[in-house]
């Protein structure tokens, strides 16, 4: 079992030191994710493995041997280094450019013998890039030459294959590619695999573990549903996010909300929206664009206009998934409408689960709110009440609720109204 | 293409490479001859063997007589000394052309771009104008070796006036070596005119010129190319691979850092060789290595050898010309490779830019 091995490293740039006492170890066949924001140590720390930048303190042993104590020529039979990309002066064949990982193995007056390359030939066999092997490498896409390099990598038989960024100048079929034959050479050549990634969501779909890197410095460590955590990457990166499980890869999703500088409110009207099941969430993001203060409830956990909330920090009343609106939380709710300015009553349907949310409307045009209603489809097909919604909702419009049938209208209503009430 | 037989193909290269090298060397040999035997006096390519297997210990023994005594003394003395002179010039310039555009990753570099021509003729101008004494086996060895003294000097000064932080930057070493190149060929003609020389002969060493060749000039830069060939051609294969850059190359196994001293010195060494013998000739250095390059392909395994060979070749044609068509006076060698090298080479790089343009 080998094992790499970083131990207590600092490197430094001139006098700006890149990285902080870094420790960990990996073992073959495991394929490790190293994150971070810009200028926080990954690419130093791949640096440092490939002897490229001499640590000043501590040193990485690979299966108990410093690579410092050995020869170049050593180290490139035991390291591999992927770049982000590669450019190759004059016109050499993918072939030639894969047999270059023979180097290593060749004496200085020697040729490449057949060994060579069939070790060549599988590996870009591997890697499907066997039938590129007599075009000039600089005539491939960039996802073509990301494989040639990659095979190029494993002609030089190494424990270790380092990547930076391997595949952040490729499109989304060529990263998937890459990543899933990375994923199965890690495995099936008994490989330890360090890649720098900046897509939390390829390192978290594909890695075992991840090493989250903030100044130079280890963050965090550890498996990926460890390690990358709403509250590890808000710390490093500043920003919020939402990880999920994602129900068909089974893998983490992460999906960026925003950095983490609070939207200011720039209008003065505070509104709350009346919605559920989706329906509110178009009319939400255009409000919140546009810079209001905005409350919504009641909503159900789990529902699509929940989670838009949640999203964008909107404060909301929630209900438990699937339940009725309780008596508790529709209190709540009218407290929430009476610190409100304007309400607006989403194309939602109403059921006898959310019933009180139509009631609650009806206590906010009472409390001489103004409330829009936002009428797509006639409140007839929206009604599972058996017409009790519908009564309620024509007693709205008796009571002086504006009706509009589309968003942009609503939104223009709103537009007045807040030039009204700035100058008032 | 038919991929399925990559690996025949690859193992095919070699053979293919001997044959190319075999041609060029044969194209070399016969071009030796014809330019022997052109000239004012014309003298049959056979006869031309003949004088010369003559004089060859042993084998002269085979080889009846049937030649002047003229004509032996035009082959010997004056026309086969000239030739090889042209022909180590060729090899030496197209060479070091190979290295700093492998090294430098710039199909602009050529043995001057970076200083080494001039500061080469700065020391054989010294070397000649003050007249040190250096000599092995009767051979003045003091002008290529202050030539070489001079131009390693230049280099570095180039060098370090370029370097940043952050390394060198290719278009300040570039730029450095454009301005050191002017200022060291103003030196130059400031030291010939003072020790008396002809405003026509620096001219003419300026431009580059052949025409002073003797037995003498031949062994004086033959010992420095060969060695620095020999050394270029040893690390043949770690250039190809320098040139997916120097940190991939590292990757490799590669001392990146000490290649490029050793391919430098030996660049700097051979380049130095052929200034002190030639002058400055421009333009071989530049397009040898593109149009070996274009014929059979980027790796130095094959283009060391065929660039040495066209590079000879090349040249030794040239200075032909330029001894025959202005008869009975003669153009510097360097105003003909500049005459048709740069036309040629403007074709060459509208017709096939893909190869001669440097893939940044």
């Amino acid at each position: 079992m080998v094992t790499l091995k970083i131990s207590g490293i600092d490197c430094y740039y001139g006098s700006v030191k890149a990285l902080e006492n870094v420790t960990f170890s990996v073992g073959e066949g495991e394929f490790v994710g190293i994150l971070g924001p810009n200028g926080s140590g990954k690419t130093t720390l791949l640096k440092a493995i490939n002897t490229t930048l001499k640590p000043k303190v501590g040193s990485v042993f690979l299966d108990n041997i410093n690579i410092y104590d050995m020869e170049s020529r050593e180290v490139a039979k035991k390291v591999a280094v992927v770049p982000q990309e590669t450019t190759v002066t004059f016109d050499f064949t993918a072939l030639d450019v894969v047999l270059m990982g023979r180097n290593p193995y060749i004496s200085r007056f020697g040729i490449e013998s057949k060994e060579d390359l069939a070790v060549a030939k599988k590996a870009m066999e591997l890697t499907n890039t066997w039938k590129l092997a007599e075009r000039p490498v600089n005539e491939l896409s960039g996802g073509e030459k990301q494989l040639v390099v990659i095979a190029r990598a494993l002609t030089q038989e190494p424990k270790v294959l380092l990547l930076d960024e391997p595949t952040v100048h490729l499109d989304i079929g060529n990263q998937l590619e890459i990543m899933e034959l990375l994923k199965e050479l890690c495995i099936k050549n008994s490989l330890i695999v360090l890649a720098v990634f900046h897509d939390f969501n390829l390192a978290a779909r594909y890695c075992d573990s991840a090493i989250l890197l903030r100044n130079g410095k280890i963050f965090s460590i550890g498996k990926v549903d460890k390690v990358l955590t709403e509250e590890n990457i808000n710390k490093v990166f500043n920003v919020n996010v939402i990880v999920k499980k994602h129900p068909i890869t089974d893998a983490l999703y992460i999906l960026p909300i925003s950095t983490s500088h609070e939207v200011t409110s720039t209008k003065n009207l505070r509104l709350h929206v009346i919605c559920g099941g989706g329906v509110g969430t178009p009319i939400i993001k255009k409000l919140h664009r546009d810079g209001y203060y905005i409350t919504a409830g009641v909503l159900n956990l789990l529902d699509t206009d929940y989670e838009t909330c949640a999203m964008l920090k909107i404060p909301t009343v929630s209900e438990a998934p699937f339940s009725p609106i309780t008596n508790d939380a529709h209190k709540k709710n009218l407290d929430m409408i009476d610190e409100a300015d304007v309400v607006i009553l989403s194309n939602a349907c109403f059921g006898y689960g959310n019933f009180k949310n139509i009631e609650s409307a009806i206590h906010a045009i009472e409390k001489g709110k103004t409330v829009i209603a936002l009428e797509e489809t006639p409140i007839q097909q929206r009604d599972f009440t058996k017409g009790e919604a519908t009564a309620l909702y024509e007693e709205l419009k008796r009571k002086g609720a504006l009706i509009t049938k589309n968003c942009q209208e609503a939104i223009f209503m709103l537009r007045k109204l807040e030039h009204e009430f700035s100058k008032a | 293409m038919n991929a399925f037989d990559a690996e025949g193909m690859y193992f095919k290269r070699f053979s293919r490479w001997k044959i190319i090298f075999i041609l060029l060397a044969m194209a070399l040999i016969l071009t030796i001859t014809f330019a022997v035997a052109m000239g004012p006096m014309q003298i049959p390519p056979l006869d031309v063997y003949k004088i010369i297997i003559k004089h060859i210990p042993f084998l002269g023994d085979f080889v009846g007589g049937g030649s002047s005594s003229t004509e032996e003394v035009i082959v010997l003395q004056v026309r086969l000394p000239r030739v090889l002179a042209a022909a180590i010039v060729g090899i030496a310039l197209a060479v070091a052309g190979v290295v700093l555009q492998g090294l430098l990753r710039n199909p602009m570099a050529d043995p001057y771009v970076i200083g080494i021509s001039s500061g080469a003729g700065l020391g054989a101008s010294l070397a000649i104008a003050f007249g040190f004494g250096l000599s092995f086996f009767g051979v003045l060895y003091s002008i290529p070796l202050m030539a070489f003294a001079f131009a390693l000097g230049t280099v570095l000064l180039v060098y370090v006036i370029s370097r940043t932080g952050q390394g060198v930057p290719m278009l300040t070493l570039l730029l450095v070596g454009i301005a050191v190149n002017s200022f060291l060929l103003a030196i130059i003609s400031i030291i010939r005119l003072v020790s008396g020389e002809a405003v026509h002969a620096i001219m003419a060493w300026i431009f580059g010129s052949l025409a002073a060749s003797n037995w003498n000039y031949v062994k004086m830069a033959l010992p420095f190319v060969v060695i620095g060939v020999a050394i270029i051609y040893v690390f043949a294969r770690d250039l190809n691979i320098m040139l997916l850059g120097e940190e991939q190359a590292r990757h490799l196994g590669v001392d990146a850092e000490r290649l490029k001293k050793i391919m430098i010195a030996s660049a700097t060494l051979i380049t130095a060789a052929a200034v002190s013998i030639s002058g400055i000739i421009g333009f071989i250095g530049l397009i040898i290595p593109h149009i070996s390059r274009i014929l059979v392909g980027p790796d130095h395994r094959i283009l060391i050898p065929s660039s040495a060979l066209g590079g000879a070749i090349v040249l030794i044609l040239c200075d032909t010309i330029g001894r025959m068509i202005v008869r009975p006076a003669e153009l510097p060698v360097g105003i003909i490779t500049s005459l048709l090298g740069v036309p040629f080479f403007i074709y060459l790089i509208r017709k096939k830019k893909r190869s001669v343009i440097w893939q940044g």
